[in-house]
């Protein structure tokens, strides 16, 4: 059975930059053990003569001619879902210090 | 000693992205207009390989002395940051494009070998800008999705001069084989530099200074932290592998994020992107197109005969001024054995400082320019003086004037070689200056050049001063 500890579980969310408040921590380390517990059932089956899977379609080289493509609409329309705009760019919680 | 290893991104020249059909000159864009939903990150959005960056991933391996690897595939590589919208980059990680290779370059007349550990496509992320004194950052996505190349080095080099020389010798060849437009100044070629020091055999613990964009800033960052580490262990503190900044205002590296290891990226296989698989005869036709390389150049202007300063020079001129082609045109210049040394000496001396400056013109042909202009220096109708006024002239006009001679001509910048015209001159000149004229017959070989000077002054630069040297010394002869 898995077990992921009290640091693992902060490093993830360190690296997923997510906030966790000290009472949630138990409650994720019980989840994501379950979940690993779940998936570790694949550990049952004999894998040893099988080629690790990268690709499934088999397809090789699938390539685009090096032109610029118009593809119909207005590229600053992609902002719509951003949540804040500024000087036609995208703007968020500073990035470096002061 | 000091070991260190560059990591050094290449920008490819590609019309479009690595995965999608936006523009990727960026230079001059206005800010988020070469974007869309690739690029942008968008779910369901499928990228899709630009072969020209196969194309020219494959002249990067010739380049750096080796062969393309034929089977090549794509990774993703996790991390979060606000210039990275998929939350992945699309790189290669185990099966890269290019395995092994080398820089060879000279440094202080010694040869030295740098070897090449790997090189791998991959999308650059965005452009995040900090304005000063505000609480926040702004993202600029045209960059996001420019095709890249990363070529990681051995730690093969021991001092800041040798790191200098080998970014310069890998600007070099990525600028030949015309993989990249090579313009430092907006980004094109970006090196990570990994220094450690240590006293015995073992390895002591690196740190990385990333994102510099100069050759200057290669080396100084070099020297600033092979200072900085001895430091450290002179004073018994421990050495932080850890990931520094170059703040080129104070001259110094700062500390930045601290480094995830390489298991934190979450490497997998891109689902989205098959693999790469190209044959021997495609390596052999993209051979046949790679450009003339800088050791091919090397090796020409020695045999005919340049120092090794001045192919320098131009090796580097003809980067900076490619429209110009001074390269092609000494090559031309000797297959019509023509002088190739006086070319070269217009070509450094003239013509580079000028374009410099911004006082040449793009069109001008200058293999008429350059061989009328010699042709009439040898036959004694053009002055050195006036033949640089000529040149200056000739660069700057919109078109060579059909007959250079008679351009010169009326232009009044032909010597005259008629004698009675000169010998009147000196005359005129050996009645002003007595006590110069004192001074030569009392044998002051200085006073000669005093007197042909003011022959030339009078003559408005239009006097062969080997004829007014033959009169003034006949005229004073004791």
């Amino acid at each position: 059975m898995a077990k992921l500890s009290k640091k693992d579980v902060l490093k993830l969310a360190r690296l997923a930059r997510i906030e966790l408040e000290p009472d949630e921590i138990n409650v994720y380390i019980d989840e994501i053990n379950r979940i690993l517990t779940y998936v570790e059932q694949l550990k049952l089956v004999d894998s040893k003569d099988v080629i690790p899977t990268n690709q499934i379609t088999g397809l090789t080289n699938i390539m685009r001619s090096d032109v610029i493509i118009d593809y119909g609409y207005n590229p600053r329309s992609l902002f719509k879902n951003v949540p804040k705009v500024r000087q036609h760019q995208i703007q968020v919680k500073r990035m470096v210090e002061l | 000693m000091p070991t260190i290893g560059i990591e050094t991104h290449v920008q490819l020249k590609t019309k479009s992205k690595l995965f999608s059909g936006a523009g990727n000159d960026a230079r001059g864009a206005e800010p988020n207009t070469l974007i869309n939903h690739v690029d942008f990150g968008l779910p369901g959005a499928l990228p899709v390989l630009n072969q020209e960056a196969i194309k020219l991933a494959c002249k990067v391996a010739m380049a750096l002395k080796t062969k393309p690897r034929l089977f090549s595939t794509f990774d993703r590589k996790h991390y979060f940051y606000p210039d990275l919208p998929m939350g992945y980059q699309i790189t290669q990680y185990d099966q890269p494009i290019i395995i092994g290779g080398q820089v060879e370059f000279e440094l202080d007349s010694k040869p030295k070998r740098v070897g090449i550990t790997r090189a791998h496509l991959e999308a650059d992320a965005g452009k995040s800008t900090h304005p000063a004194g505000k609480d926040y950052s702004l993202v600029d996505l045209n960059r996001a999705g420019t095709p890249l190349i990363e070529i990681v080095s051995e730690p093969d080099m021991h001092s800041s001069a040798e790191a200098k020389a080998y970014a310069y010798e890998l600007y070099l060849l990525m600028c030949y084989a015309s993989v990249t437009d090579g313009d430092l100044y907006h980004g094109n070629m970006r090196f990570d530099v990994n220094v450690s020091v240590s006293n015995n055999d073992i390895l002591g613990v690196r740190s990385e200074t990333k994102n510099l964009n100069s050759f200057r800033a290669v080396e100084k960052a070099v020297d600033y932290e092979i200072k900085r580490q001895i430091e450290l262990i002179k004073r018994g503190q421990p050495i932080i592998q850890e990931t520094r900044g170059w703040n080129e205002a104070k001259q110094i590296t700062t500390s930045l994020r601290f480094k995830e290891n390489a298991d934190d990226y979450r490497y997998m296989p891109d689902p989205d992107l098959p693999p790469i698989v190209i044959d021997e005869n495609y390596v052999n036709k993209v051979a046949e197109t790679l450009p003339k390389l800088p050791d091919f150049w090397r090796s020409k202007l020695f045999k005919l005969g340049l120092s090794k300063m001045q192919i320098a020079v131009l090796l580097d001129a003809n980067i900076d001024f490619s429209d110009c082609g001074y390269l092609d045109l000494i090559a031309d210049f000797a297959n019509s054995n023509l002088d190739v040394k006086s070319l070269t000496n217009w070509l450094i001396n003239v013509d580079i400082p000028l374009n410099r400056e911004s006082k040449t013109q793009p069109n001008i042909i200058r293999f008429s320019l350059y061989e009328s202009v010699i042709r009439l220096i040898e036959s004694g109708k053009l002055n050195s003086t006036s033949a640089k006024e000529l040149v200056a002239r000739l660069l700057s006009s919109e078109k060579l004037p059909s007959n250079i001679e008679r351009f010169a001509k009326t232009s009044g910048l032909l010597q005259t070689n008629d004698t009675d015209e000169i010998e009147t001159l000196v005359d005129q000149v050996i009645k002003a200056n007595p006590k110069a004229v004192k001074d030569v017959l009392g044998g002051e070989d200085k006073a000669v050049g005093y007197l042909i000077g003011q022959v030339m002054a009078s003559s408005h630069g239009q006097a062969n001063p080997e004829v007014a040297r033959t009169l003034i010394m006949h005229k004073l002869e004791p």
